[in-house]
């Protein structure tokens, strides 16, 4: 079993402490990429749950020499546990049991003292959901603050704080300062970094009048920022002076006129700045305190300078921004974005370097409705996912590597975050062999205006997941919208059934100029077919394609797609059919109604008949292309009402002649999801004993947030393991910091001994002649020319 | 008295703009300098006799210059110019000395007619040939200067008789009685054919005689003027003439044809003589006149380029075939010798070109100076450099020019937009306009706004285009939605409904378009059925 398509943004990476490393939480596993190429190196994978956080703690400033060589990280995941880890060696180091979902969590710099001396210790400040609360009532307070101290494995003091729900903890560089946000508030605590008890944490509050998203601590001075829901930065200044301070002069500054400080808030001056036009996702300050970072929906970094309030930008990067994190040495920062991309970005000047990029989500808009569906397509040849994406591209995603392939731009527009979707992908289509591309894009109208429905096929390039344009074709069916595509295996021809009442067949007119290199052929329509005007709904072609099936709402017909010749008509189905397939090289015709009276079905096309069918509402069915066999994926609860349930799918997998199912498995996610049969991997298979088919295929399973797994249908045993991993060779390591600008210094040895001086004649006599104490060599002018003659002796030697 | 009434009684002072501003030019221009770095000094002195003629020889070697003067010939010879024993030619005075082309023989004219011939190198020693067949003085002597002729002369004098001698023979190769129809004063050799030669007389004309043809003169043309002096230039083409205050330049290949006509002296120019320059290598034509001057005419661009002023009337003037002496003959016997000073620099120069002697056919351009950042030529050299065969070109990146209404859309003026590309009228750019409007949702915001007037456009637009099948489906639309939206303002405006009525009419014929292509479906679909079968 394979698994793939995690989310990368889920939490925010963390770099290394050397700065080489990006630590990225993806899934119940920390995926470890190299900053510099991007790579995957390796994989830290021991959590029940996912995965939300993943800290690298700063070395301990009393012992610098060891932190090269300790590389540990703590991972927190909603399974309760706290691992610490070697990253490195990728390596369990231990656990810490909280037991209860860790949402968040933050190890500040501190250290405690214990029998006189300071002792290093880790105290782990973890932002926990607390199940046992019920979670209908609104009130109910179930998120908590708790702190562990991570040698002992053990919660020292009492709860922190308790709010509605698990809130994000940040923490200052210098581990003063721990806030989070609360509603309209920002909770701040002093925590004593030296000598640390539970006890001697303090608190204050900073009030605002919108709901907070995100704060962050200068880190030098006592300074904090805060990010609303409406784009506003507040910037409070010197808070906590009368309560954090420890000598109580600062009580005067009670009278003073504190300039925008809102209330009681404890702070001097409370400044605002207002750029963004949605809610500020992430606050960092730059390691020197001089600018602020932050970012939204927007999709732009503002860097603002902090003593004037002037702002710089870098723009176009094509999705909103979540969290964005710096490296020790800030020589790179990481921004992750809500695509499933990870930017690392050069800092000085905010250059992209490389992005880790993973599947990209499906589109989430409501204003599409029920008139949208997710996209997928299979290329089944070569294992590739091709997912329909937000920015009107195209993602071919490797579905054994888990790695993104190529993007192909499907529509002329740029793409802004903010706007409202006018322009959306509907369908995507890949013929089984993958050399050929069908896309439909629909541009929505204003009041009935404008609305376009676009065409276009590909051809594919070079390689696997490069496309180039061939054929475009504007309102193929007039205006009404396209309901399916399908490809005639072994053949370049396809249909197109429309809701506007009739379908179309295309072919690919072979105009090939013998001067051109390319191949000038395009795409034209060959004939037009309808039945009885009615919305046609799906369409396919048989395996061996010499029966087109189109289903004309309840209806199946069946066309003989060279002459254009109606075949047969099956009965009605129950409602409208969303999805037709023939089941293999059988003679059975698979149907899916999607619709309030849900039905998969399975037809006989000889005798126009129905063979069996269920009452079940199928989310996707595949059938596979040589046995007679397919699997549908079922949706447990309906779609309509009902709350779901953690596992609210199945996949079933059905013998065509047999209304039994072969096989199920449950699910999650399973809305919006879809599953498809895949060319097995020859290579891996080679050994086992499945090879009597001659071709092993896998089923793969695409759940609604794009996260993935591969299995073997027939075979219970999960023995497809993870394609070899590619050796990822261990990169030179990096000069970083002083080597980085002044290369490596010369090692100075302390001590340079004085060897024996030799006066054993040699062969070459230049080594004796300058050796020797200097009060007793003679003169340097003597010695040259014996130096000279000695390196003139040489040569007759090197030339014989 | 009657002109003294008539000025005002107490004169206005000038207004300062017209009076001319004392101060002199500040820069010379470089002819000018050139021909000032003359050192003038004198070198005979002065008594009642004309100074009627003056001639170098062409030998290369030393400068040698002689003079009519009185009676005998004075000669001048080294550098600088020194006086040898002077000659003495007749009883009576002097004429026209004119050395051979190799400089060995000098001929001298006089007063009586006759023509002697002595050697250049000893002339005490009496003439070698006399040659008499004028009866009136000889005032033109001359050898032919080209083709290294050395056995013939012309001479002309004022009984108008033009003679073309064979000197060793001591006769006439022939004589053409009344060559002119008065005294003939001028005469020159072809610098290119020792054959040719032309003479000047009192009568106003120039002649050209051709020595091959003999007795009839092969061009005759009027200088209007009496002929004082005239000059072959050195490439053999163009004449000089001097009568009167003007100068002349003829085209003599061209049949006499006038180039150039120059009038800078206010009295009578007297004579004429090439200067070779030798900072630059170009040649001037040099005029002598009886009001003192001498200017310096470059016949190359046709302009005059430098005048000097000697205190006496000038009758006659000669430069040294090197360039570095001017010498000038005034009416008083004095002669003038301004000689160029030697500048280490110019040296070198003199060995290039300066010594070359023979004047050459056309001038050498003068070599440009180089660009100093004081010019403003110096910051915008070669912008215009145009590339070679075989360079590689790296083209500027085009700028992206953008359409008004695209820079409308960038700053989300959306109804600007819209109207901008309505005036432009290219239908393509509007309807690409509309649709981004409907990608970002305001098109039917941008109706709702327009104007009376931008209705009108719109409505035009409409009426244009709304039927070309390729925006039909989408214009269709557009314009129900206009008249739905707008019919208040519409049914309010004459013009507005003037463009529906047009907007009618382009449906109707629409409408009836389509009807008729309907029935030619009707017509074809059975014969296609039947076809088919």
């Amino acid at each position: 079993m394979i698994t793939g398509g995690q989310s990368f943004v889920s939490a925010p990476p963390a770099f290394s402490a050397d700065g080489r490393l990006l630590l990225v939480c993806t899934g119940r596993t920390v995926s470890v990429f190299s900053a510099s190429t991007g790579m995957l190196v390796s994989e830290l994978g021991g959590h029940e749950g996912d995965v939300t956080a993943v800290v690298v703690p700063p070395p301990p400033a009393d012992a610098p020499a060891v932190a090269k060589v300790v590389s540990y990280c703590w991972t927190a995941g909603l399974d309760g546990v706290l691992i610490c880890w070697d990253y490195v060696a990728a390596e369990l180091v231990r656990k810490v049991q909280v037991g209860l979902p860790v949402h968040y969590m933050v190890i500040p710099n501190i250290t405690r003292t214990s029998k006189g001396a300071d002792v290093y210790a880790r105290f782990a400040f973890v932002s926990v959901e607390d199940t046992s609360k019920p979670s209908k009532e609104g009130k109910a307070l179930r998120g908590q603050m708790r702190i562990y101290d991570l040698t002992r494995g053990c919660q020292v003091g009492n709860l922190l704080a308790e709010t509605r729900k698990p809130e994000k903890i940040v923490v200052s560089s210098s581990g003063e300062f721990l806030g989070i946000t609360n509603k309209r508030k920002l909770h701040v605590w002093s925590v004593p970094v030296k000598d640390f008890k539970a006890e001697n944490v303090r608190k204050i509050k900073l009030h605002h009048t919108k709901i907070l998203n995100t704060l962050a601590f200068h880190p030098s001075e006592r300074t904090v920022a805060g990010g609303d829901v409406t784009g506003r930065i507040l910037i409070w200044r010197g808070f906590g002076n009368a309560k954090f301070s420890v000598s109580d002069g600062a009580k005067s500054k009670v009278d003073e006129d504190r300039d925008g400080v809102r209330g009681n808030s404890d702070a001097d001056t409370c400044t605002t700045w207002h750029w963004h036009s949605g809610g500020v996702k992430f606050l960092k300050f730059s390691s020197d305190g001089a600018y602020l970072f932050s970012g939204g929906m927007e999709g732009v970094i503002v860097v603002w300078q902090l003593d004037t309030g002037k702002r710089r930008y870098k723009p176009r990067l094509g999705s909103p921004l979540l969290s964005f994190v710096d490296s020790p040495d800030s020589s790179i920062s990481c921004v992750s974005c809500v695509n499933n991309q990870v930017h690392l970005l050069k800092m000085p000047n905010m250059e992209i370097m490389r992005s880790i990029a993973g599947i990209k989500l499906p589109i989430s808009s409501p204003d599409l409705g029920g008139c949208y569906r997710d996209v997928y397509g299979f290329d089944y040849a070569n294992r590739l996912v091709a997912v329909a994406t937000e920015d009107y591209c195209i993602q071919f995603y490797d579905l054994f590597e888990n790695s993104e392939i190529s993007e192909v731009q499907v529509c002329e527009r740029n793409f802004q975050p903010v706007d409202d979707i006018t322009m959306y992908i509907s369908l995507v289509s890949l013929s089984i062999d993958g050399n050929l591309m069908c896309t439909v894009d629909v541009k929505l109208p204003e009041e009935e205006l404008g609305g376009l429905v676009t065409l276009k096929f590909w051809n594919q390039g070079s390689r696997a997941g490069k496309y180039f344009l061939s054929t475009v074709i504007y309102e193929p069916h007039s205006d009404a919208k396209i309901s399916a595509i399908a490809f005639r295996p072994g053949k370049n021809m396809a249909a197109t059934s429309s809701f506007g009442g009739n379908f179309k067949v295309w072919v690919q007119s072979t105009l090939s100029q013998p001067s051109d290199e390319k191949n000038q052929s395009g795409w034209r329509c060959q004939s037009v077919g309808s039945y009885k005007n009615k919305p046609l709904t799906a369409a396919t072609f048989s395996t061996d394609g010499s029966v087109l099936a189109v289903a004309a709402e309840s209806v199946i017909t069946l066309w003989d797609p060279d002459n254009n010749a109606l075949v047969g008509v099956i009965a009605e189905a129950l409602s409208p059919i969303t999805k037709l397939s023939f089941v293999g090289t059988s003679t059975f015709l698979m149907s899916l109604s999607q619709s309030s009276k849900p039905q998969v079905a399975v037809w006989n096309v000889p005798n126009l008949s129905m063979q069996w069918s269920y009452s079940l509402f199928a989310e996707a069915a595949c059938c596979s292309s040589s046995r007679s066999e397919f699997a549908i994926l079922a949706l447990l609860s309906c779609p309509d009402g009902g709350t779901p349930a953690e596992q609210d799918g199945v996949i079933l997998l059905f013998d065509a002649e047999n209304p039994k199912p072969v096989s199920s498995w449950s699910v999650k996610k399973a809305k919006g999801g879809s599953i498809a049969f895949l060319k097995g991997d020859s290579s891996l298979v080679a050994n086992t004993k499945d090879m009597i088919d001659g071709e092993a295929s896998l089923l793969v399973y695409v759940n609604g947030s794009h996260e993935y797994v591969i299995f073997d249908p027939r075979n219970e045993e999960l023995h497809i393991g993870k394609s070899a991993r590619k050796n990822v060779q261990t990169e030179e390591p990096a000069p970083i910091g002083y080597a980085s600008i002044y290369g490596e210094l010369p090692k100075l040895e302390s001590k340079k001994e004085v060897p024996e001086i030799p006066f054993t004649p040699s062969e070459r006599p230049w080594e004796t002649i300058f050796s020797g104490s200097s009060h007793v060599l003679p003169p340097l002018t003597k010695l040259c020319s014996a130096f000279l003659s000695s390196l003139l002796e040489k040569r007759p030697v090197a030339n014989e | 008295m009657a002109a003294d009434t008539s000025k005002p009684f107490f004169p206005a002072a000038p207004q300062a703009a017209l009076v001319p501003s004392g101060r002199k030019p500040s820069r010379l221009s470089p002819e000018s300098s050139y021909w000032r770095s003359f050192r003038t000094s004198e070198l005979a002195p002065r008594n009642e006799f004309n100074v009627t003629h003056l001639a170098f020889s062409p030998a290369r070697s030393t400068p040698t210059l002689a003079a009519s003067w009185s009676t005998s010939v004075l000669l001048f010879s080294g550098d600088p110019l020194s006086p040898l024993p002077r000659i003495s030619v007749s009883n009576d005075v002097a004429y026209c000395p004119s050395f051979r082309s190799d400089g060995a023989l000098l001929a001298v004219g006089d007063k009586k007619g006759i023509v002697r011939v002595f050697r250049a190198d000893k002339v005490s020693s009496g003439p070698l040939r006399t040659l008499t067949a004028h009866s009136a003085e000889t005032r033109v002597v001359r050898y032919p200067v080209a083709g290294g002729d050395k056995v013939h002369l012309f001479t002309a004098g004022n009984d108008a008789l033009l003679a073309y001698w064979d000197v060793p023979s001591e006769t006439p190769v022939f004589t053409v009685p009344a060559a002119h129809r008065d005294y003939i004063r001028a005469g020159s050799p072809s610098p290119a054919d020792n054959n040719i030669f032309a003479t000047g007389s009192y009568d106003h004309s120039v002649k050209l005689w051709d020595a091959r043809s003999g007795k009839t003169p092969s061009l005759s043309f009027t200088h209007g003027e009496s002929v004082e002096s005239v000059l072959f230039l050195p490439s053999g083409g163009l004449l000089a003439t001097a009568g009167g205050n003007v100068i002349k330049i003829w085209d003599v290949i061209g049949g006499g044809r006038l180039v150039h006509s120059v009038e800078s002296h206010v009295k009578t120019v007297m004579a004429l003589a090439l200067a070779k320059m030798t900072n630059t290598g170009e040649t001037r034509l040099l005029s002598a006149g009886s009001d003192g001057y001498v200017k310096s005419f470059d016949y190359g661009q046709l302009k005059l380029t430098h005048s000097m002023r000697y205190p006496m009337e000038l009758l006659s003037l000669a430069c040294s075939p090197c360039g570095t002496v001017l010498v000038a003959g005034s009416s008083k016997g004095v002669i003038f010798m301004g000689r160029r000073k030697k500048k280490p620099a110019d040296e070198d120069e003199e060995e290039g070109k300066g010594v070359g002697g023979e004047f050459d056919w056309a001038p050498p351009k003068p070599a440009k100076p180089p660009l100093t950042p004081a010019n403003y030529r110096y910051f915008i050299r070669g912008q215009n450099a145009k590339p070679k065969e075989g360079d590689f070109v790296i083209a500027k990146p085009k700028k992206v020019k953008f359409a008004e209404h695209d820079k409308l859309l960038r700053k989300f003026r959306h109804k600007d937009a819209l109207v901008s590309a309505l005036a432009k009228k290219n239908p393509k750019n509007v309807v690409a306009v509309m649709e981004e409007l409907v990608a970002r949702r305001k098109l039917v915001r941008c109706i709702g706004n327009l104007g009376i007037e931008e209705i009108g456009l719109l409505l035009e637009f409409l009426q244009r285009n709304a039927t070309l099948p390729r925006y039909a489906r989408f214009l269709m639309g557009v314009a129900n939605k206009v008249l739905e939206m707008l019919a208040d303002d519409i049914r309010s405006d004459e013009k507005l409904r003037g463009c529906i009525k047009n907007l009618k009419r382009m449906i109707a014929e629409e409408v009836q378009i389509q009807r008729t292509l309907q029935g030619i479906q009707g017509m074809i679909l059975p014969m296609l059925a039947l076809a088919s079968k």
